[in-house]
């Protein structure tokens, strides 16, 4: 009890531990403790420090194996009577190890952590690869140019630029995404002596493990090396990283700054502070900047929040607003989704799944590119399986699979966050399924 | 006593044969084939010989007895014994009422010689054999309109999941493992006792899949499963590091879908080629123009030695066009007289010279005999006009293809063979089928034959209704064109005719009487025979250079080379191999294959090709190289299929929507990802770029790009193209993505595996790629993090000195 490696162990934890610790018979073998929850006893072989990975002799199924495992599966080891914890368990509900994602946005469904812990598990694991980085294939065009000049010098090339074959060619197939990460670790190697574009190359890395892995340790330990603090348009990202991770007191600090970006809007709304985004959004619009995407974005966070006045009042603001003359393109895109969510909110009353007939029902909500057509079978009141069953989406994939998991898991439409980066995927796959719930309302 | 004793022998060879064939279980199909059917056939004469023995005709004896005639109704003789009736005819009349059976003492017929009397003279004389045509006939036309048939096939349901499920426990030594969960299982396991566990949150390159348990239910909220199979370390480390949630699922998640394979393989109890492998044209002529080991030579192979005993029996008995031909000419021909000719005349032997000119053309290298053979011709009919039919009624007229000219030029053949009805019964059997003619040809070593007794009083009815004109004017038998159908057997009022073995010389009929007219070899045959022959060898031979000439044409006029079906063998050889029989079209779900035509030469015509404008080729489906009866679709198992390349798909980068910067379309990419291949992936084009050289989100388009290493050539992608861009929106001339074959593009081997191959391939492609990139490349740059200064110190390693981590 003496060591100080208990120090920060829950109450639960201790008493688990001491319980261990008293059960006799327990010192004949050492045992792991995974994540997953499993334990299996048999015998450390070899602690490898550096690697920090633990060699491990046990009886699987009859036969005796050899295994290494790295630590960021394991959360503890009892060797010689004594328990080592590695990392912290998590609770039953999320995902422990080095992807601590969450996909809950609730308060009560998050962990906290300290900010010491939050520092401990961000630098672990952007010290330590994913555990599919060695399977990955250093992949990329023989003509790439793997000093990063930014801006690429001459035309749009994506065979020779890196910025460009990342949009162009890893950006859109997701079976790619490792590949890139791969090929920005192998640039960040190439170009270590350039601080210029070794920044460049680890702010990417934190792009890519935010965006394509919803990996938030790694993205904010490889923003945290590039430097990226208030001020920088990733910082609210990385933010948002810390607030995923555990610890909303070190979003809130950083997310205090004196330039206000659109995503902070967001942000404070997936928060909980809707309050905070609102007013942002305000003073954002009384700043000067656009209207409409501040409304629309005060309106979701209201939205997401449950409260449908005053985001229908927001959604109400977007269309009111007239049309600027410059980008009328794109104010033209954010006004739709204005008009679709609004008609999704009144959706949105009919969506208990409780009072849902059962059966499979479909519906679809404009996406990106074109419809996002989704599929709701529901059992008993309880919402069984959500899928999207066609869409024509370009990018941001995750929301395709992370949308309709959260719907599952909350079973119902509110409250369910939206992918970053990937918001107009998830709203569309929101309404759709909503519209869904609706056609089988009783 | 050494009748008895021989046909003893003969049972215990055939026994014999068939006993080591059955032990020695071959590795493949072909020798166990020819096992059963040498075996069968011994066994067959030893039984007979055996039935032989027991009834041997008083004053008749003979050592082989095929009669199966039902015999012609004599009043038996005041003074003559009773006849001792066979064992079986014994047994039926103890068992059905004896008003069914004649009155041997009054010559009365009974109720079966009635009933036969009134389906006509030639089912009440034999009745047996056409009973036997009848179920050939009807068999082949289940083979063909159900067992080829793939629209019965359905998917399988995607099953139910029960996702959510978190680790309790596993047990490191048995597997079992136990999972909780806020609610209850669903309801819709209740009745299942084996589930597929997927750790749901698992990397997409590993599925996650842990495998089979069976699911014994704890208290709500909780299941505990054990392993199906014999625990494996992995499964159980898979529990270890995999982080879960887990989901319980009904069926096995990702599977490949088989459906049209498994349904093929279902119905098929029977080898839906069965005809077309023992008509032994086929297989012989293959084999010839491929120089090659043809696997339905062993079938072929044991018709021939079963028709040895029954000389022509395949024409007589088993020939579905032959028994179409009968209904045919019962039906409509013999309603028209005007075209009848009663001489003989010099067409007679054509068979023979067709039969010379086919084989002529198969040792050149080209394979004629699909025009001309049986089975194939009849076959293509029931493709070309019953296929569009059944489609037609069954799914709907839009799903059936347009015919070409090919289609009408093989309707019209169809029709001919039959058209030639008009002017003899049979007409086609008896003097055009080189199938016939091989059989003719066997005849020669035939075992037994039709003879004719002393007591023959020429009354000359078995002349009139011998179908195939192979009775003499002296009643005695023209032995290579006697079928052994025994028609004249029943009409015989003296019981004359017997079908014995070959060398029996029982009171025997003198030959010649009355005088035949006919010379074994006069000077007019032989000048006939060389004059035929000399022509057989010279059409065969213009005909065989004619078509090599197109073809080698078309292979230089840079065409577009046809896109063959999955596991078709190397060109040269898929055209010597290919019978153009149409099997393939017809087992081939929404008639992705289709026959080429006349424009595309003589060569191609009837051969397979892959319209993928029309549809894309099944991923769950391999009936093409199952139903092929010569082996130049090659009978592949669905694994195979899957890697075996026929042709690769090429974008349009002129025409492709997102290319040309029209508009957003993804198809090709959803269809190709929805058939499991994942051959197409996106490339950004028409990106809008800022001032400074920054990408604007949300410009430009998404267009498709195919991974050449992926691509199976099915064509699914082009369908989709063609289907909504050019048919329904009308937005292109042609598809944007075509699947094309040639060199390089697609895999054709006469054996091997297509997945070894893609394997060595893709080892290759990695071994020349980047050898000098290192792989151990994660670098972390130690730099001062000023946000995490103070992080390093509170670590768990740096804070306990003695810990050992």
């Amino acid at each position: 009890m003496k060591s100080p490696l208990f120090v920060r162990c829950s109450p639960g934890l201790l008493l688990l531990v001491a319980f261990t610790l008293l059960r006799p018979g327990a010192a004949f073998a050492d045992v792991i403790e995974f994540l997953s929850g499993a334990k299996v006893e048999g015998k450390v072989v070899k602690i490898d420090k550096q690697a920090k990975t633990v060699e491990f002799e046990a009886q699987l199924g009859g036969r005796a194996v050899n295994r290494t495992y790295t630590y960021d599966k394991i959360h503890a080891v009892t060797m010689n009577n004594k328990r080592y914890v590695l990392n912290p368990r998590l609770d039953g509900a999320s995902k422990g190890g080095a992807k601590l994602t969450s996909s809950t946005s609730t308060d009560s469904g998050m962990v906290r952590r300290s900010k010491a812990e939050i520092d401990a598990i961000i630098d672990q694991a952007g010290r330590t690869p994913p555990d599919w980085y060695d399977a990955t294939e250093l992949n990329y065009p023989d003509t790439l140019d793997l000093s990063f000049p930014e801006p690429a010098p001459g035309g749009w090339n994506n065979q020779k630029n890196v910025g460009q074959f990342v949009w162009d060619i890893i950006n859109p197939n997701a079976s790619r995404w490792r590949e890139g990460v791969r090929l920005m670790h192998h640039l960040l190697k190439v170009n270590q002596d350039n601080p210029v574009v070794r920044t460049r190359v680890m702010r990417s890395l934190g792009d890519m493990y935010f965006r394509f892995f919803q990996d938030y340790a790694r993205a904010a330990y490889w923003w945290r090396q590039a430097g990226v603090k208030a001020g920088v348009p990733d910082s609210v990202h990385l933010a948002e990283c810390y607030w995923r991770l555990g610890n909303s007191q070190m979003a809130m600090e950083l997310l205090n700054q004196r330039t206000i970006y659109l995503g902070m809007i967001k942000l404070w709304g997936d928060m909980g502070d809707t309050r905070k985004a609102t007013d942002l959004a305000e003073n954002y619009v009384r700043l000067g900047g656009s209207p409409h995407d501040a409304y629309l974005l005060a309106a979701e966070a209201c939205r997401t929040a449950g409260q449908l006045e005053p985001a229908i009042r927001y959604y109400q603001k977007v269309l009111d607003t007239p049309l600027p003359e410059k980008q009328k393109e794109r104010v033209e895109r954010v006004r739709n989704r204005a008009v679709v969510n609004l008609e999704a909110i009144r959706l949105f009353e009919l969506t208990d799944p409780k009072k849902v007939v059962n059966g499979s029902y479909r519906a679809e909500s404009m996406g990106y590119e074109g419809p996002v057509e989704v599929e709701v079978r529901v059992q008993d009141g309880r919402i069984e399986n959500v899928e999207v069953t066609r869409h024509k989406e370009k990018q941001y994939y995750s929301a395709l699979n992370d949308i309709p998991r959260q719907i599952i898991e909350k079973q119902g439409v509110k409250g369910v966050d939206a992918t970053s980066k990937a918001t107009i995927t998830a709203e569309a796959i929101v309404n759709a399924a909503a519209k869904a719930l609706a056609k089988g309302a009783k | 006593m050494r009748l008895l004793c021989i046909a003893l022998a003969f049972l215990i060879g055939g026994f014999a044969v068939l006993a080591a064939t059955f032990i020695q279980r071959p590795f493949v199909d072909e020798p166990a084939f020819l096992g059963w059917g040498a075996g069968g056939v011994l066994c067959v004469i030893g039984l007979t010989m055996l039935v032989t023995a027991s009834r041997r005709r008083a004053k008749s004896p003979a050592s082989l007895r095929l009669d199966v005639f039902l015999p012609f109704l004599v009043k038996r003789k005041k003074n003559a014994l009773p006849a001792s009736p066979m064992f079986m005819l014994r047994v039926a009349r103890s068992v059905l009422p004896p008003s069914w059976f004649a009155d041997q003492e009054t010559g009365k017929p009974g109720k079966i010689r009635k009933v036969l009397k009134k389906l006509g003279p030639t089912v009440s004389s034999a009745p047996l054999r056409r009973a036997v045509q009848a179920v050939c006939l009807l068999l082949f036309l289940y083979l063909f309109f159900y067992v080829c048939w793939p629209y019965t096939a359905a998917p399988a349901p995607p099953g139910e999941t029960s996702p959510g499920w978190r680790l309790l426990s596993v047990d490191q030594t048995t597997g079992e493992v136990e999972l909780q969960r806020a609610y209850p299982l669903e309801s819709s396991f209740a009745t299942r006792s084996f589930v597929h566990v997927v750790d749901e949150n698992a990397d997409p390159a590993r599925d996650g899949y842990t495998g089979v348990f069976r699911l014994h239910r704890g208290r709500p909220g909780m299941v505990v499963l054990t392993p199906q199979d014999p625990v494996s370390p992995e499964m159980i480390e898979a529990f270890l590091v995999g982080v879960g949630p887990w989901a319980l699922h009904e069926r096995e998640p990702g599977r490949w879908p088989s459906h049209y394979a498994d349904d093929l393989s279902s119905k098929e109890r029977v080898p839906a080629e069965v005809f077309l492998m023992i008509d032994p044209l086929v297989s012989l002529s293959t084999a010839v123009a491929a120089r090659s080991w043809v696997w339905s030579l062993i079938s072929a192979a044991s018709i021939l030695l079963v028709c040895v005993l029954i000389p022509r029996g395949f024409c007589g008995y088993l020939c579905p066009l032959g028994t179409l031909i009968d209904v045919f000419d019962w039906g409509i021909a013999s309603r028209v007289k005007r075209f009848r000719i009663a001489d003989n005349g010099w067409w007679v032997h054509v068979k023979y010279y067709l039969l010379l000119a086919v084989l002529v053309c198969a040792v050149f290298g080209v394979l004629a005999s699909g025009y001309v053979a049986a089975i194939p011709v009849v076959t293509r009919g029931m493709l070309f006009l019953g296929e569009p039919i059944q489609s037609g009624v069954l799914r709907e007229w839009r799903l059936v293809p347009p015919l070409n000219a090919g289609h009408w030029f093989s309707i019209v053949l169809f029709l001919g063979v039959f058209g030639l009805g008009f002017l003899q019964p049979r007409f086609w059997c008896k003097y055009v089928c080189p199938s016939g003619a091989v059989f003719s040809l066997a005849n020669l070593f035939r075992v037994t034959e039709r003879k004719v007794e002393s007591s023959c009083i020429h009354c000359n009815k078995c002349v009139e209704i011998c179908p195939f004109d192979a009775i003499k004017p002296d009643f005695t038998t023209r032995v290579t064109d006697c079928t052994l159908c025994q028609t004249c057997g029943g009409v015989c009022p003296t019981h004359a005719i017997k079908f014995v073995e070959r060398w029996n010389k029982v009171e025997l009929k003198v030959v010649g009487d009355p005088p035949t007219g006919e010379s074994s070899l006069g000077r007019r045959g032989f000048l006939s025979l060389a004059a035929g022959s000399a022509s057989a060898i010279l059409g065969g031979s213009v005909m065989a250079l004619a078509t090599r000439q197109t073809t080698a044409d078309i292979r230089d006029s840079g065409n577009r080379i046809p896109v063959r079906p999955p596991g078709s063998v190397p060109e040269r050889e898929f055209l010597q191999m290919c019978i153009r029989c149409g099997e393939c079209f017809k087992a081939c779900p929404n008639n992705v294959l289709q026959p080429m035509g006349l424009r595309d030469g003589l060569n191609q015509l009837w051969t397979p090709q892959v319209v993928a404008d029309w549809a894309g080729c099944e991923p769950s489906c391999n009936a093409c190289g199952q139903v092929c009866p010569t082996g130049a679709i090659r009978a592949l198992p669905l694994a195979e299929k899957k890697a075996a390349r026929m042709g690769l798909a090429i974008v349009n980068q002129q025409t492709c929507l997102p290319f040309a910067g029209r508009e957003a379309c993804q198809l090709c990419v959803d269809e190709c990802t929805a058939a499991g291949y994942h051959a197409i992936e996106f490339t950004q084009v028409h990106t809008v770029v800022d001032a400074t050289g920054q990408p604007t989100p949300g410009s430009g388009f998404l267009a498709p790009v195919i991974l050449a290493d992926q691509c199976v050539g099915c064509g699914v992608c082009q369908t989709r193209c063609f289907g909504i861009n050019v048919a329904e929106k009308g937005l292109l001339q042609t598809s944007a993505i075509v699947v094309e074959a040639g060199d390089g593009k697609e895999d054709r081997m006469m054996d091997g595996s297509y997945r070894q191959l893609r394997a060595e391939k893709a080892r290759q492609r990695d071994n020349a790629k980047h050898p000098a990139r290192e792989r151990n490349d994660y670098f972390v740059p130690e730099l001062a993090d000023p946000q995490a200064s103070d992080a390093e110190r509170v670590t768990p390693e740096n804070d306990t000195s003695e810990s050992p981590f």
